[in-house]
């Protein structure tokens, strides 16, 4: 299900255009998809088959589930439709209870998956596994992992045998959870054997285990852990500004409603200034012996992972793309850095990066640097503070703190203060020349 | 508000205008921004002959007649939305615009179609709504102007329908919008020396401003088939 808006939280499928079996060329509409009061014909990305709707019309998915799968060859749609319950799948009341949004947006890009275990109808041992390939929900994934149980050995309950989180916990002898049930949906197929009983509370925060476990890294997280390591052999320090920020906060006001976002207006201003500040934009060559000076200037963007992990996409261009167009370019990332779409280009060429918490009301922190780059900002929330004038006036203005991280080999102290005074003073004096 | 330059082409057909007439010049601005992505956005103003029409995934049950014997013609387009209403007296806006310019992002445009709306009422000095979760625009408590929209690659088609001096009674034999317990108004019954001509050019400003688009007649080579 794509996102048709940054505010758009699920969609109801209004026309399936193609059938499982039609062709379908790149380009070509495959579905419509209503939300709010606005259609919209959503197209494929790739030429295929559609081999299977995973979601009738009428029904309402979260954004990012999988709602129909796309094959590249004919052979594939039989193979695809013999793992369906009842053949056309299409007539499938697909129970669209898979509790975690993720998976590929249909239209599939790639050639979809094709479900690793036959229709889950009778009671039989785990078939072989024929395309070497397991489906599993995100969630599902994530609770095997943590319990160490093999998915391969499960018969999945999903759409086209699809491993919900719901048959992990079953063959864990857990609870079964009461399925998330879209609007529109046939009843989920969630009768579990002891009574589904009411999940438990939801703890406030984030926590990748529970009390007493102790939890695997996943892929990412590991892949995290290595870059933090790393960053131990560089000789960082760090550098802080505080920002007036009124005027940034009105200009912000009144490009909001054109759809460009703080972090679009952050990464510009920062482009904009590290494009005159090269030094500010070098690293340390990989063999440490000598300064590289990137073609561009690649703001990344550190985004954390609903199941664990962060990432760091990459606003290319930062200062000479429009803010509009920066905006537009970071939904995609996110949306797609969440479906795990996003191509290695697209995370790992950052030349600087920016950590934002300010949303959550931070006021101060600071960020260890990524492994390549020279520096790495972090940027706490903009608060209204009494502001003491050199005249003995005071004023109330809002104000942020942002810390700058360098590594000291190639940025040095004069460096990172005349970045921030410049930075400081786009932000304070000139915010609206972002837009130009 | 950003101001932009662009130019938008604005075609005001005369008259009363039979909706599939008014569809196919709308498919037809939408087939030439599909095909030239970067051209020009336009905007059809008009009022339609009387009516009803239905979203593609719109309910049937919300028509108090028999849809094979309607009161007026009775038509599915490819919007999103339930039963709504055309006739006279009602001024009609379609604007074909690449929303990858306006922010690629369906559920703001519909924010500022409505925008386009409060920001015309307050011109009149009334105070124009937004209702959470049943979009279009609200005098009152009362639903004047009507909004949905359908897109491809987005590109728009269709917008809204704004009650200036229409007769409401078609209204009752349908459920507008699939709502019940709320009333369709008109402006005319709050400022009752309004007509739809007097407000074609404000509402035209008032769209021009909102969206940063500079509105220019057609140049011949852009006129459209059926005109």
């Amino acid at each position: 299900m794509p996102a048709l808006s940054s505010t758009m939280t699920e969609g109801k499928i209004v026309e399936w255009l193609k059938k499982p079996g039609d062709k379908v060329e790149r380009g070509e509409s495959v579905l419509v998809v209503e939300s709010d009061k606005a259609d919209m014909d959503v197209e494929s990305f790739n030429e295929g088959y559609l081999a299977a709707v995973l979601m009738p019309a009428g029904g309402t998915a979260p954004v990012g589930e999988t709602i129909g799968l796309i094959v590249e060859t004919q052979a594939e749609i039989a193979e695809v439709q013999a793992k369906a319950p009842t053949g056309g799948a299409a007539a499938v009341p697909a129970p669209a209870a898979a509790p975690a949004p993720a998976a590929a947006p249909a239209p599939a890009p790639a050639p979809a998956p094709v479900a690793a275990a036959p229709a889950p109808v009778v009671a039989a041992p785990p078939a072989p596994v024929a395309s070497g390939r397991v489906v599993a929900s995100p969630r599902a994934k994530k609770l095997a992992s943590q319990h160490g149980v093999a998915l391969e050995t499960l018969r999945g309950s999903g759409p086209h045998g699809r491993i919900q989180a719901e048959d992990v916990e079953r063959a864990l002898g857990l609870t079964v959870a009461v399925p998330r049930v879209a609007e529109g949906s046939a009843p989920a197929a969630a009768a579990s054997g002891n009574g589904a009983a009411a999940p438990a509370p939801a703890p406030a925060g984030d926590a990748f285990g529970r009390p007493g476990e102790s939890v695997s890294f996943n892929t990412l997280q590991n892949a995290v852990n290595r870059n933090m390591i790393a960053s131990l052999e560089v000789p960082c320090f760090r550098v802080g500004y505080t920002i007036t920020t009124t005027k940034l906060d009105a200009f912000y006001k009144q490009v909001k409603s054109k759809g460009v976002t703080m972090t679009a207006l952050l990464a510009k201003a920062v482009g904009v200034v590290l494009a005159r500040h090269p030094q500010v934009n070098a690293a340390t060559s990989a063999d440490g012996g000598a300064m590289s000076f990137p073609a561009g200037v690649n703001v990344a963007v550190a985004v954390a992972m609903e199941d664990g992990g962060l990432i760091t996409p990459v606003l290319a261009n930062a200062d000479k793309t429009d803010i509009y167009s920066l905006a537009r370019n970071w939904a995609d990332l996110v949306s797609r850095a969440r479906s795990k779409q996003l191509q290695p280009e697209e995370y790992s060429t950052g030349t600087f990066t920016l950590s934002n918490l300010g949303m959550f009301g931070v006021d101060r922190f600071d960020a260890i640097l990524p492994p390549g780059t020279g520096a790495i900002l972090a940027v706490a929330a903009s608060r209204p503070t009494v502001v003491a004038g050199k005249d003995g006036s005071m004023r109330v203005a809002n104000q942020m703190q942002v810390n700058l991280t360098c590594d000291h080999r190639v940025i040095y102290g004069a460096h990172a203060a005349a970045f921030l005074k410049d930075l400081a003073q786009l932000i304070e004096t000139n915010p609206e020349s972002l837009a130009i | 508000m950003i101001s932009t330059t662009a130019d938008a082409i604005c075609f005001e057909p005369a008259g009363l205008i039979a909706f599939p007439l008014a569809w196919s010049w709308q498919q037809q601005l939408q087939q030439r921004l599909l095909a030239d992505p970067g051209g020009p956005d336009s905007l059809l103003l008009l009022e339609h002959e009387p009516c009803y029409t239905l979203g593609r995934g719109a309910d049937p049950a919300f028509l108090g007649f028999d849809p094979a014997d309607p009161p007026a013609p009775l038509f599915r387009i490819d919007r999103g939305g339930e039963v709504t209403h055309h006739c006279p007296g009602q001024l009609v806006l379609y604007p074909v615009l690449n929303l990858q310019r306006h922010g690629a992002d369906l559920h703001l445009y519909l924010r500022e179609l409505e925008g386009v709306v409060i920001d015309l009422l307050m011109e009149l000095g009334l105070q124009g709504e937004r209702v959470e979760g049943l979009t279009g625009v609200w005098l009152e408590g009362q639903k004047v102007a009507a909004i949905g929209v359908g897109a491809r690659r987005w590109i728009s088609q269709h917008g809204l329908a704004l009650n200036v001096e229409a007769d409401l009674a078609g209204f009752a034999q349908v459920v507008p919008c699939g709502i019940a317990d709320r009333p369709v108004g008109r402006l005319l019954d709050w400022r009752p020396e309004l007509s739809a001509a007097v407000l074609r050019p404000l509402l035209l400003q008032c769209f021009s401003r909102r969206f940063g688009l500079t509105l220019r007649p057609p140049t011949p080579q852009e006129a459209l088939q059926g005109w």
